[in-house]
């Protein structure tokens, strides 16, 4: 706030004294020397004021903030975060403008236009250095920086920051600080600020604006791209050098501007003109360079990617366990393998069949901001090859496989949501141990496809059988969540907080009214398995909730001595109950909230 | 009551009859229209071109939109309730208090305009997209419970040692609290639909805009400037 109240007048005095009692004497024998000390000194003075300044203070802990509320749940992807951590700039640019705008436009706003001019410095030397000052806002742009690349790091960063992209963001701040230099040079009231930097935000938020393919030329496009879903950096996109060029180009043109509107001498504004068109030209080439098109053979190469993840993925294997992951996200590998391994140590005898965790990238070609400049017959070509993929994920019809789907970006860096994500996975492994099947081929009744019947794969609910109660049993001993993301319960045997759902079961010629659980983690979308995952029963989640109570050697010991009849999808819940020696937990009345889909039920 | 005082309360009352042209002209005068103004027509003219852009683009004008375009109205509005020369009119017959609320009750017709301009360009899209517009009275009891608060931060800056920057000041204040409310958990399920039920987030709306105008009524009735100690003062007490 200080560097705009009426406190800088007096500073400006203070910065004449600086130079010398004599200071007017000696600006007139030696223009050059004593005018650059004079807009050091100015310069120094109005720096410490916008470092100083409670609203760029302010500007940086909502960029903090609200970079933390981007990334708090997303994968550390530094080729994403990077281009995050400009949404967090824009933010304090919008801060740095305003107090510029308010420190430029002080002496007409407080009607001291007259004292001011009587000054030894003049207007131009004024705003020349209010806009080296700009230099007070760096600091608080590098802590921004700085505090997000820790945070990032420390949870386990992929890929590595793009100087570039963290460069772009230093210089946004710095071009809008000029902008607001610009705007207060010309329009005194604070309100001329404060919409300059609402034009700034509007600008950011361009998910409403059009022309998808100049994304890049906003000043920051904080939403638009697939970013956090690459499985890799891709060059060009985001074209960080070439933006970083365009903001340092919009930097110079306000300030060019600024020192146009105070600059009296017409040799001056000769040299300011011309620098306004070297700094438009600087401008319209960065824009230029922002426009070409990704190469095709980078956009060939991240396509085979997607579509064939098998031939860019690294794979490990440890206890016919295989992981498959894209280069660079090794260090994700422990985090992975510990719930599974957890619920292996469970497990007395593993399928002969292995489980794949596979890494997939999700991909929309159409994405002009991805594909512009390129004919529409070969991104035709390509999407059709990325859609071909993604169907064979979604179902496999012949023969279902054991793949468990990781996609890029989904798997959490801290907090609640990687315990979910944990659980999910845990859970994933759990059902491939006691073998549910992740789908069946079912008919699709009439009245739901809307036209004839057909075969299609659907999620299927283990309804009624011990293996489903053991498979959760075993994710919840692997992973310990807590009560709350299990979904609460009143510790009167009640679900309060659990999210149910119901869905129809066909069992024969029947549908059976099932409670379906939705289980941690399965509303993120952490890990999926071929097609839909199965639908876990709330009478499951009960029974695996009451087999916690008992000590894990004792059920360790039940599944061991019976573990191919808990196989058989033939084995009820009420079974395995009789068996572990507690009573089977009933399902409360009146949960359902909302669906009522027809599911088969699983019977492999 | 004696006869003297009597009299004397009717002559009071009778000055301020013959004042009001006057003060109606001080205020007139003193309003900053030009912010004002700019404010509002700067918002509705952003709406216009997103409404142009979503009607060509066949996507509907939600009403972030309207809040969007409402912004520039409201920051425009925390200049308003300044008091010039307020040392000065201080010490005058007329309460310090008339010029500021003047503002404000001639700032409230714009407002209510602008607002109603906005609504009638978002539901025109919406009509052409959806078919029928959307229910508009808790954007409305929204919009008024940013005013009230923008007005409430104003009047405070204004007592304060940022009185020289009150609208520059209030704008940001203003701002944050609005965002803290819209954000944090517990005030969220209230002001911010979904989770809140359009008549929840209207009553408590326009219960934030009540409890705003009693504070911005002592705001503005406040005779001195309220000067912060610092906190090393504090400390050392």
């Amino acid at each position: 706030m200080t560097a705009a109240a009426g406190g800088p007048a007096l500073d400006a005095a203070q910065a004449a004294a600086a130079v010398g009692d004599d200071g007017q004497a000696r600006i007139a024998g030696r223009p050059s020397a004593s005018r650059l000390h004079t807009v050091l000194g100015l310069a120094r003075v109005e720096a410490t004021l916008l470092a100083r300044s409670l609203l760029v203070l302010a500007g940086l802990l909502a960029g903090v903030a609200v970079i933390w509320l981007a990334i708090r749940s997303a994968e550390p992807l530094w080729w994403s975060v990077g281009w995050r951590i400009g949404l967090g700039q824009v933010l304090l640019g919008m801060t740095v403008l305003v107090v510029a705008q308010l420190a430029a436009g002080r002496a007409r706003r407080n009607g001291m236009t007259g004292l001011y001019a009587s000054f030894p410095t003049t207007a131009g030397t004024r705003t020349l250095a209010q806009l080296a000052g700009l230099v007070g806002a760096v600091p608080a742009s590098l802590v921004l920086i700085g505090a997000v690349a820790t945070v990032v790091q420390l949870s386990g960063a992929i890929g590595t920051a793009s100087i570039a992209t963290l460069a772009a963001g230093l210089l946004l701040v710095i071009a809008a600080g000029a902008t607001g230099i610009a705007v207060g040079t010309r329009f005194s009231h604070p309100l001329a600020g404060m919409l300059a930097a609402l034009v700034l935000f509007a600008t950011s938020d361009n998910s409403h604006l059009p022309w998808a393919a100049g994304l890049w030329l906003y000043p920051w496009a904080s939403y638009g791209d697939q970013l956090s879903s690459l499985p890799g950096p891709l060059a060009g996109y985001p074209p960080a050098g070439a933006h970083a060029l365009e903001l340092a180009g919009l930097a110079a043109l306000a300030g060019v501007v600024s020192l146009a509107v105070t600059a009296r001498r017409a040799r001056a504004r000769g040299r300011l003109a011309v620098a306004g068109i070297v700094a438009l030209a600087v401008i319209c080439v960065a824009g230029a360079l922002q426009l070409r098109p990704i190469p095709t053979a980078d956009l060939n190469h991240l396509v085979s990617e997607v579509t064939d993840p098998a031939s860019a993925q690294h794979c490990t294997s440890a206890s016919r366990i295989r992981y498959c992951l894209y280069p660079g996200f090794g260090s994700q590998l422990p985090s992975l393998e510990a719930p599974v391994q957890a619920v292996l140590a469970h497990v007395p005898t593993r399928p002969t069949r292995p489980l794949t965790f596979r890494q997939v990238a999700g991909l929309y070609l159409p994405d002009s901001t991805l594909t512009h400049g390129h004919p529409y017959r070969q991104v035709s070509e390509w999407d059709v090859r990325v859609q071909r993929a993604q169907a064979n994920i979604l179902g496999n019809f012949a023969a279902p496989s054991t793949d468990v789907y990781l996609p890029v970006g989904s798997w959490p860096a801290r907090g609640g949501e990687l315990a979910d994500a944990r659980f999910d996975l845990a859970l994933a492994a759990a059902e491939w141990a006691v073998r549910i099947p992740s789908q069946t081929i079912a008919s699709l009744p009439s009245e739901a496809s809307g036209g004839p019947s057909r075969q299609v794969p659907l999620a299927c609910v283990p309804l009624d059988q011990a293996r489903e109660a053991i498979a959760i049993w075993l994710a919840i001993v692997a992973t310990h969540p807590s009560a709350g993301a299990l979904g609460g319960g009143d510790g009167r045997g009640g679900l309060r907080g659990v999210k149910v759902s119901l869905a129809e079961v066909t069992v024969g010629a029947s549908h059976v009214a099932t409670e379906i659980w939705a289980y941690p983690g399965s509303t993120t979308t952490a890990v999926s398995g071929p097609g839909l995952a199965p639908q876990t029963t709330v009478a499951g989640y009960l029974l695996a909730r009451a087999m916690t109570s008992l000590p894990e050697q004792k059920v360790d010991r039940v599944l061991t001595a019976g573990w191919p009849r808990w196989l058989n999808w033939h084995s009820t819940d009420a079974q395995l109950a009789a068996t572990l020696g507690i009573p089977m937990p009933g399902v409360p009345a009146g949960l359902s909230q909302q669906g009522n889909p027809v599911e088969p039920v699983c019977t492999a | 009551m004696t006869h003297h005082s009597v009299r004397r309360g009717f002559r009071s009352r009778l000055s301020w009859l013959r004042a009001m042209p006057l003060l109606a002209r001080l205020v007139t005068r003193t309003m900053p229209w030009v912010p004002l103004i700019t404010g509002c027509l700067a918002g509705s003219c952003y709406l216009a071109v997103m409404a142009r852009i979503a009607s060509s683009s066949h996507w509907p004008l939600g009403s972030g939109y309207v809040r969007e375009a409402f912004i520039p109205a409201v920051g425009a509005l925390a200049f308003v309730v300044r008091a010039p020369f307020r040392p000065l009119t201080q010490v005058t017959p007329v309460p310090a208090w008339v010029t500021p609320v003047g503002h404000v009750l001639l700032a409230t017709p714009i407002l209510a305009a602008t607002c109603w301009l906005q609504l009638r360009i978002a539901a025109h899209n919406a009509t052409l997209i959806l078919g029928h517009p959307p229910a508009n009275y808790p954007l409305i009891a929204q919009l008024t419970g940013w005013c009230a608060v923008t007005v409430v931060a104003a009047a405070c800056v204004d007592r304060s040692r940022y009185a020289d920057l009150g609208g520059a000041t209030a704008v940001p204040v203003s701002a944050a609290a609005i965002a803290l409310a819209w954000y944090v958990p517990i005030t969220h399920k209230l002001l911010a639909e979904p989770p809140a039920t359009p008549r929840g987030l209207t009553i408590a709306w326009y219960t934030v805009a009540t409890a705003a105008l009693v504070l911005t009524s002592a705001a503005v009735g406040d005779s001195w400037h309220r000067y912060a100690r610092s906190l090393g003062r504090l400390l050392s007490r």
